[in-house]
Formats: structure tokens, sequence, C-alpha cells
């Protein structure tokens, strides 16, 4: 790994060149709705925003679209079936640092056991991504679960400075996309203003979980916690969109779009949510997650329990895309640490 | 620059979900309800299954169902579906007649341990749809008898005309090597065995806890508890009893997420679990335990149930 300074105009001209040689996806601005962000296909550097406090949802939807269909079928013999792969290579940038690391938690997951091909064959035509470092609102807590600092698959990792960006050179393929952009050597000043930068994030962030993420799994395994799981289920209202906007859930459902002609048609994956009434449905009408209060801990269990102990780390990043979108104002940050003080006590009273 | 990860597109395979087409070859009504697919593989393959693993079946326009399997390993030019009509897909896969198509994922998940049960008495605890994941063990059992105890097979349905199998379960009755115990919960007229729920027979069954190895499936999730309550008073240790679960599978590789079980995933960790590897799992065999009042509400804890 390297470092250098871009100035900013030169990054400017960078973007561009990345516009005109693949489609890139970035952070943009709603016009509508100034100060509310999303990723999407750049037409040029303008309309990308670097400066940008999080979007409403995840860069995950360059690898797993929120509806993505994936075979193509036709009904009378002879049978058809096939799989629908005409997407090429494009470039992902402006991603920050807890969305690097649910990236990296997505590849975990989908890799392991029986690969999931479909969401690593759209990760292996990602031609490269570019990170950068970001400023926290009031719902972020990256600093709780240890992301603040992620790169996770970033090829370059830019932070901003006084001069422009220091840029972290991660890998041959961040190299190689920077080509002829001038690059100055990072001096002492530049590395001091990165790391005042990241000092100030770090300090801005005033959401903050009241255990470890290790100790929080441990209270949640020790349960005994359904007073609190029952409060929150009173407010919430299992519409789901928790796990819409969440960079780490991957769980979806598959489902077939049959043509007018009904003859043809499309198989498509799509996002889903544990929080929905009919998600652990079974034949015969059984539900496994029947209660509201039964989903809400499930979701905490996946994504601090199973998940954690499974693969070590939290499939949460602290980016707080939940407590901003919850219809019901039920905050990620606040009901971990009502659980964490509800099990103090129940544990001083024993 | 190289346009692709070479980590990445080494298992970048993207036909995960990609069904074989498998066509007809015979389809038989069991009951009102349940009918028998015989299906083999276009190309040719041998679906290679084994006791107790599932197959995800597309019907496609309508969508894709996980299903039992419930032919012996050792058939192989074709294997064998019992379908209950429950849902959009099974509901299409009974309108389907010998000729037409569907799609096959799979084999998928673990089934039961057949090489620990070897030189044991196998016990087979079967309710209504709990059947046909149970038939090939039966079938690989009573296909190398000799190498076997005790074979005890009970089965439990709601009512004499949802019994499946018929003419095998006289076929067993008729062996002097199988102990075959046939109970419905609502006789008819002509209904010449006993009457009640699967536990009913099993109380009453002598067993010898340390040689006896057991493989359950018992239709509503309610019974699982019940059946496990019988079990464990029988002296049976939990190691030593298997059941297969049903869950609503959507990808059969552990990611869609339907089929979590608290920690685990019914179609990779199972969908034949050891009893001892899901108690404390209230998501299990103890879902639908009463609360308790020492719980404050929660449902029992692991270990002090059952009663």
């Amino acid at each position: 790994m390297s470092i250098c300074v871009i100035e900013h105009d030169e990054l400017c001209a960078l973007v561009e060149r990345l516009i005109r040689q693949w489609p890139v996806m970035g952070p943009r601005q709603r016009k509508q709705q100034p100060g509310f962000y999303y990723f999407d296909w750049l037409r040029s550097a303008d309309e990308l925003v670097w400066d940008y406090v999080t979007t409403t949802l995840p860069p995950k939807k360059a690898f797993f679209p929120p509806r993505e269909p994936f075979l193509e079928f036709s009904r009378p013999d002879p049978a058809k079936v096939r799989p629908i792969t005409d997407q090429g290579p494009f470039v992902l940038l402006g991603v920050h640092p807890c969305d690097l690391a649910a990236i990296e938690q997505l590849d975990i997951a989908y890799s392991d056991n029986a690969a999931d091909g479909r969401y690593l064959a759209n990760r292996a035509r990602t031609t490269a991504i570019i990170g950068v470092d970001c400023w926290p609102d009031e719902y972020c807590f990256c600093t709780s679960v240890g992301t603040e600092q992620a790169r996770g698959p970033a090829d370059l990792f830019l932070t901003p400075i006084g001069r422009g960006y220091l840029v972290e050179v991660r890998t041959p393929r961040g190299q190689k996309l920077l080509g002829d952009t001038a690059q100055l050597l990072a001096t002492d000043e530049d590395e001091a203003d990165a790391a005042y930068f990241r000092s100030e994030k770090q300090r801005r962030i005033t959401a903050q979980l009241e255990t470890t993420v290790e100790q929080f799994a441990d209270i949640l395994a020790e349960g005994g916690l359904t007073e609190v799981w029952q409060k929150v289920a009173d407010r919430c209202y299992s519409c789901g969109s928790c796990n819409l906007v969440c960079p780490t859930c991957f769980c979806f459902d598959i489902n077939d779009d049959i043509n007018l002609d009904l003859t043809t048609g499309t198989r498509i994956r799509t996002w889903d949510s544990c929080q929905l009434p009919d998600f652990a449905l079974v034949a015969g009408g059984y539900n496994f997650r029947r209660e509201r209060w039964e989903r809400v801990r499930h979701r905490w269990h996946r994504k601090f329990l199973y998940l954690y102990t499974q693969y070590g780390q939290p499939f949460c990043t602290g980016c707080g895309r939940c407590s901003r979108a919850c219809t019901a104002d039920i905050n990620l940050v606040e009901v971990s640490n009502d659980l964490i003080a509800y099990a103090q006590r129940e544990k001083r009273n024993v | 620059m190289s346009e692709s990860d070479p980590q990445l597109s080494a298992s970048a395979n993207v036909e995960t979900y990609q069904p074989t087409i498998a066509h007809i070859t015979r389809a038989d009504e069991l009951t009102s309800t349940e009918m028998l697919l015989e299906l083999q593989l276009d190309d040719g393959q041998v679906l290679g299954h084994a006791a107790g693993q599932f197959v995800q079946v597309s019907v496609f326009g309508v969508g894709e169902a996980p299903i039992s399997v419930c032919s012996s390993p050792t058939q192989t030019g074709s294997f064998e579906l019992c379908v209950r009509a429950a849902g959009n897909v099974t509901n299409a896969l009974h309108r389907l007649e010998v000729g037409d198509w569907v799609g096959i994922r799979g084999p998928y998940g673990h089934g039961f341990p057949v090489e620990e049960m070897v030189r044991k008495d196998i016990l087979i605890v079967a309710g209504g749809i709990g059947l046909p994941p149970l038939r090939p063990l039966i079938n690989l059992v009573l296909e190398n008898r000799e190498q076997y105890g005790r074979l005890i097979i009970v089965y439990g349905a709601r009512l004499p005309k949802e019994l499946l199998f018929k003419d095998e379960l006289d076929s067993w009755a008729d062996r002097g090597d199988v102990e075959l115990y046939v109970i419905v919960e609502q006789p008819d007229d002509d209904w010449p065995g006993p009457v009640g729920v699967v536990t009913v027979p099993l109380r009453d069954i002598d067993i010898e806890p340390a040689q006896t190895v057991v493989a359950a499936a018992v239709g509503p999730p309610v019974m699982y508890r019940f059946v496990a309550f019988e079990l464990l008073g029988k002296n049976i240790a939990a190691e030593n009893i298997y059941f297969s679960l049903e869950r609503r599978m959507k990808c059969g590789v552990g990611k869609c997420g339907h089929c979590q079980l608290n920690n685990l995933y019914v179609c990779v960790d199972g969908p034949v679990f050891c009893y001892s590897d899901l108690q404390g799992l209230d998501e299990a065999v103890e879902a639908w335990a009463p609360p308790t009042a020492e719980a404050g509400g929660e449902r029992q804890e692991p270990g002090k149930g059952h009663g």
C-alpha cells in the first residue's frame, strides 16, 4: 500500500475519465429533497457529492439489487431456462467506512458454505471500489462496532485534507485506476491533516453502545429480556424499513414473474425482511415467529448474536440507517442500551 | 487493468439458483391432498440424495418449493416426491401429468445418520406428512434388513383416508421383521385399529433405550414437543433422537434467511437435526410451549420443559 495526495480538481478529472470508461455508481443528492443522498449511476463528475451524510439505501444494491431478475424461462416443451448474465464491469465510488465494512461482511456471508454465485458474480465484475472518509450525524455509532476506520474492499481510500485528498492506494487495481492522475508526495502536514480529520470525526460521534459487542452478545444469549422486546414491539409496525435500508441484511425472497403471454417469464430475487409477519410462515399456517416481539428480537439476535458468533463480528456497521428510516422512531442504539441496562438491573437483583 | 477479482470470480457461479429440468414419469394420487410424483432428470444424472434430504421444485411461472425426496437413495434411475397440496407451487404440481416437466435444484441439507444406525434398534415416528421424508430411511433399512436391529414404525394420521403409502404399510405389516403401529385420530366405521395420536402407541412400546436410535417427522410443528417428551420419558438420550424439521426454505444454501431457527439454518444444518443440538433453542422443538409462571411469561427454558 502507498499514500499520495490528489488535489480536488485532479480528482474530478479522474472521475470524469472513469465515467467515460465504465459505468460509475456514486452518491448523489436528491433534487427534490436536499440533504438526502442516494447511490446511482453518474453521468458527470458534477453529480457526485463527496461530502455527503449517509445515503438512504446502502451501496450493496450495486451487487445485490433490490429486485434482481436472474432466470429467464419459457414454459411449453421444450423446456427452456437460462440465467440472466448480461451485465458488465463497473466502478463504485464514494463509499464510507461503515459501508465498506458492510460489503466485506456480505462477501463473507455470501461466500460461506455453498457460495451465492449471483452475488459473487456481481462482486467479481466490480472493477474498483473507491472509499471516502466522512462526517457523522447523530445516528452514527460506528465507533461502537469498530468500523470507523474500516477499509474493507476499497482499492483507493480518500481522506479530505487541506489541499485535496490524502489517498491510500490499497491494491494494484487502485494504482492502475489512478493512471496518469497527478499524485503529489504526502507531507507530514498532509498526514497530520488526515489524522486530525479522523480524530475530529470520532469526537463528533455521540451515539454509543454502552458495552462491548462481545458483552452485548452475552447479554442477548443470556435472554430474559422479553419485557424490553415487548416494549419495542408495542411501537414497531413490522414495516421492514430497518431491514431494507440495512447494509448487512442479506435475506431475500424468490418469485416468478410471468409475462402476459403466460408462457415466458423471469425468476426474480427481491430483498426480504424478517420483520414482516409471514417471513417464517410454513405450510399449514404455522408461523415460527408469530409474535411481533419475536421478530424484533430475531433482528437483534441475528445481527449481534447469531452472525456475531458465526463470523466473529456483529453484522451491524453502526451506519444508523435503520434508526433514521424507522417509521416508529425506534432507535437501534437506544433499544440496545435499554437491553443492556435491563440486563444489568436484573443481574443486580438476583 | 484486470476487470474482475480472481478470488471472487473463482466461486462466482451464476447458476447457484438454476434448476435442472426433470420430467414426470409417474403421477399417482395417494389421497385427496397428496400426490406421488416420479421424476427423471433430463441430463441423465442421478439425483444422488441421502435419506432425509430435500430438493427445490420449480413450476415456472408459479414458483419454487422445498420438498423432501421420498424414494430410497438406492433407487437411481428416478426419484419420488410426495406432494401435499398446501400452497401455490404444490397445488400447481398437483395439476401436472406424466410427460410434464419441472425444475429441480438440490439435493440439499443433511439427512439421517444411517451409519450410526447400523446394529441399532430403529424407532421411526411419523405423523401425517412426516412419513414421506422418513420413507427413504425405512426403505434403506429394509433393503439391508440384516444390518439393523428391530425396526419399529409408529405412524399416525388424522383420518384413515389420509394414510399415505397404504400398500407399503400393508407389506410392512406382513413382514415378520417390522413392528408397525398405525393410529388415527378420527376413525371411520371401518377403522379396525387404535385411535389417538402417535404418542399413544409410543407410550406402550418396550424399547431398550441405550440400543435405540429414533428418527421422527411429525407434521404439525406442535407435535414435535410431545413426541420429544414421550421419547425422553422412555429414557432415550437426546443424542439418539433425530428430528426432520419443516421450514420455508427459499434458497436451500443458507442465504435467504427464511428457514433460520435461532442460530441454525434448517436448509444446511438440517432438515434432519439431532435433538441434543435443538434443546435450548426456543424456535425449534419447544416452539409453542406454553409460557410458564416462573419464566416470567417467557417460553419454557430448555431442559425443564416437557410437562
